[in-house]
């Protein structure tokens, strides 16, 4: 921690609850962050001793700034008359290697340093937080004896497919615990987890770059911290940038995803079946934004990556999973389909096969896409019809396959 | 008598004598090649061992080496190929020493120049090798970028890049051991040039049509993408 940051904490002594705001060029939307949770920590937990922390990783377009500046002007017009406690705010670049972990890893020593009861982290490029938020994530630690809070979102159908087709089943098949989004993004946490996150020796490796999100919640739920989840309603963020490369993407949450199976074989895999983690906050249906999904060329994309990749598959894939990609191959009906019981099989070799080191991680991952791409239109023409209980009956089906076919994993894992 | 002497017994008596200087030589120059090539078998049995041991042709079976030597005629595994070649270098090693054992000038001189070469050829091997795993590590590479960025000829590009590095591996092995040096580099560029020169009036005269066909039918592909959030 620098000087100054370290003379700010000791100015503001110890705080109830903090929230961490991670930031990397947002001016469009952290004003609107900072100010849902302002008027959050103002509504709900007015008797605590509030801080809000942004760690940002040298933002050129006034980022930094707009945090310093915005405030809630009028807390009347959002009903609070009664004088709440002093907010306090730091800003701070964070140090080390650039990315979303090292940024958390600033806040978590933060917290560690006011000694905070609970804490918050949230996006920066939200636009459907409100101050409810705050109190969802940060309640369930401050009075429900939780450790760790994750998010809870209405999603479209197709929105989230990574999560919904491989991180969340994979993840409650792996430790047992259903928690539906648990890359969201935004999750609550107590002082004494960000503790023990900060003590673990990970902040040089890939987590301070990526995979921070699948890292906090496999952590808590390795080491045996109560969880829970909150729902929050719709997740609205900006834009991502057109030009994100999905396969970056997918290398990225699997790899670190693989990482933590390496280091907690032994928990998970003794585990057998799943179970709910409690919910909290009061679930409602809300109006999503359309998604444009092209199925001709996602089905193109699938046909070249086996034309093309399929002499790196055939070394780790069984030969009945092998021949079943290539005849699918150019198939453009409306039964084009990568079952469930084939997508897990494929998922479980490919980690296997990293876990084996078959060949160099990136390649093998990144190979993956054209799978995952075929797997996503596959789930898009099943679900076209399906309304969202429907489509989330789906994932659980696709969850129970995760469970059933764990031995799979596990026979060969040591082999 | 004297004459008879002088031109008959004198050479005999000198030639006699040269090959009694010779001839202990010789054979220790043959009971050393005779070692060399026990040594050398029981170093090739060893190290045959040893390698099965560590399961090199596996590994050589998964990172595409066996494919490689199959595709050049070599049907051996690799670890026999290995403990052949270490082999060869103990009996060549034993060779030179044997023959230089002989005290011959001539091939004395030989051989200290064949010494002196040495290095340049195994720095040339070692720059060979890794031309070659570079060369499949970057055709894999651009292989899986170009899939997943939808490119058609993915194929066709990655082994252009394939080919690209290892000609220019086998560039400079050919400039470290002294081949035809400034011919090597200028053909290379010459080739080199000379492709990207084609390609360039290819796209720019030949195939402008299609060129701009393509590239707006990835526009339109690019502008009316998914808009799926995969996270």
């Amino acid at each position: 921690m620098n000087s100054l940051i370290d003379k700010q904490t000791r100015e503001i002594g110890e705080a109830d609850i903090l929230v961490g705001i991670p930031s990397y060029n947002n001016a469009r939307t952290i004003g609107h962050v900072v100010k849902a949770v302002q008027a959050g920590m103002a509504k709900y937990f007015r008797d605590r001793k509030a801080l809000l922390v942004n760690s940002d990783g040298g933002s050129t377009d006034g980022t930094t700034e707009i945090v310093h500046n915005t405030t809630v002007d009028d807390f009347e017009t959002i009903f609070i008359t009664q004088k709440t406690e002093p907010f306090f705010k730091i800003v701070t670049p964070y140090q080390g290697t650039p990315g979303k972990g090292s940024a958390f890893r600033a806040i978590f020593e933060i917290a560690e340093t006011v000694k905070a009861k609970a804490c918050a982290v949230v996006d920066s490029d939200l636009r459907s937080i409100t101050p409810e938020w705050v109190e969802l994530l940060i309640k369930p630690v401050l009075e429900g004896g939780f450790d760790y809070v994750a998010p809870l979102y209405q999603r479209h159908k197709y929105d989230g497919t990574i999560t919904n087709s491989i991180v969340y089943p994979l993840t409650s098949a792996l430790y047992g615990k259903r928690i539906r989004q648990p890359i969201g993004g935004d999750f609550g946490f107590s002082g004494r987890l960000a503790g023990f996150y900060l003590a673990k020796d990970v902040w040089e490796t890939d987590v301070a770059r990526y995979g921070i999100d699948i890292w906090m919640t496999t952590t808590a739920i390795a080491n045996n911290f109560p969880v829970c989840q909150s729902y929050l309603g719709a997740k609205i963020h900006d834009p991502k940038d057109p030009g994100a490369d999905l396969s970056a993407m997918l290398y990225q949450v699997v790899s670190a995803t693989l990482d933590l199976m390496e280091t907690y074989s032994t928990v998970w895999k003794p585990v057998k079946l799943s179970e709910p983690v409690p919910t909290l906050g009061f679930q409602y249906d809300v109006g999503l934004e359309p998604v444009n999904v092209s199925l001709e060329r996602m089905v193109d994309r699938f046909s070249l990556g086996i034309k093309e990749l399929g002499i790196f598959w055939k070394e780790f894939m069984t030969k009945e999973l092998y021949s079943f990609f290539t005849k699918l191959t150019g198939n453009r009906k409306k039964t084009f389909r990568i079952p469930d019981e084939i997508w897990v099989e494929t998922i479980y070799s490919f980690i296997l096969a990293a876990h084996k080191r078959i060949m160099n991680r990136e390649h093998l991952l990144k190979s993956l896409t054209p799978l995952y791409i075929g797997r996503t239109a596959s789930f898009v023409m099943e679900t076209w019809d399906s309304d969202s209980r429907k489509v989330e009956e789906k994932i659980e089906n696709l969850r129970l396959m995760f469970e059933e076919k764990k031995d799979f994993l596990i026979k060969r894992w040591d082999e | 008598m004297n004459i008879f002497q002088r031109i008959i017994v004198e050479p005999f008596e000198k030639c006699y004598e040269k090959l009694l200087y010779f001839l202990p030589n010789f054979f220790t120059s043959i009971l050393l090649l005779i070692a060399g090539i026990l040594l050398a078998i029981i170093i090739r049995i060893i190290f045959q061992k040893f390698f099965k041991t560590i399961k090199l042709d596996r590994f050589s079976e998964r990172s595409g080496i066996v494919e490689a030597l199959s595709k050049s005629g070599i049907r051996e595994p690799l670890s026999v190929l290995i403990s052949k070649i270490i082999e060869w270098i103990i009996i060549l090693t034993f060779l030179v020493v044997a023959m230089q054992n002989l005290r011959i000038p001539t091939v004395e001189h030989l051989l200290e120049r064949f010494f002196l070469y040495i290095p340049n050829m195994f720095i040339a091997a070692f720059i060979l090798i890794i031309g070659y795993l570079l060369s499949n590590f970057f055709r894999r590479a651009v292989l899986i970028a170009s899939v997943n960025a939808g490119i058609k000829y993915s194929g066709l590009l990655s082994k252009f890049v394939r080919f690209t590095v290892f000609i220019l591996s086998c560039t400079m092995a050919l400039e470290q051991l002294g081949i035809g040096r400034d011919t090597v580099i200028i053909a290379f560029a010459v080739t080199f040039g000379g492709v990207i020169l084609a390609l360039a009036i290819a796209c720019g005269l030949g195939g402008k049509d299609i060129a701009r066909e393509y590239l707006e039918k990835k526009m339109k592909e690019d502008n009316k993408g998914d808009g799926i959030n995969h996270l």
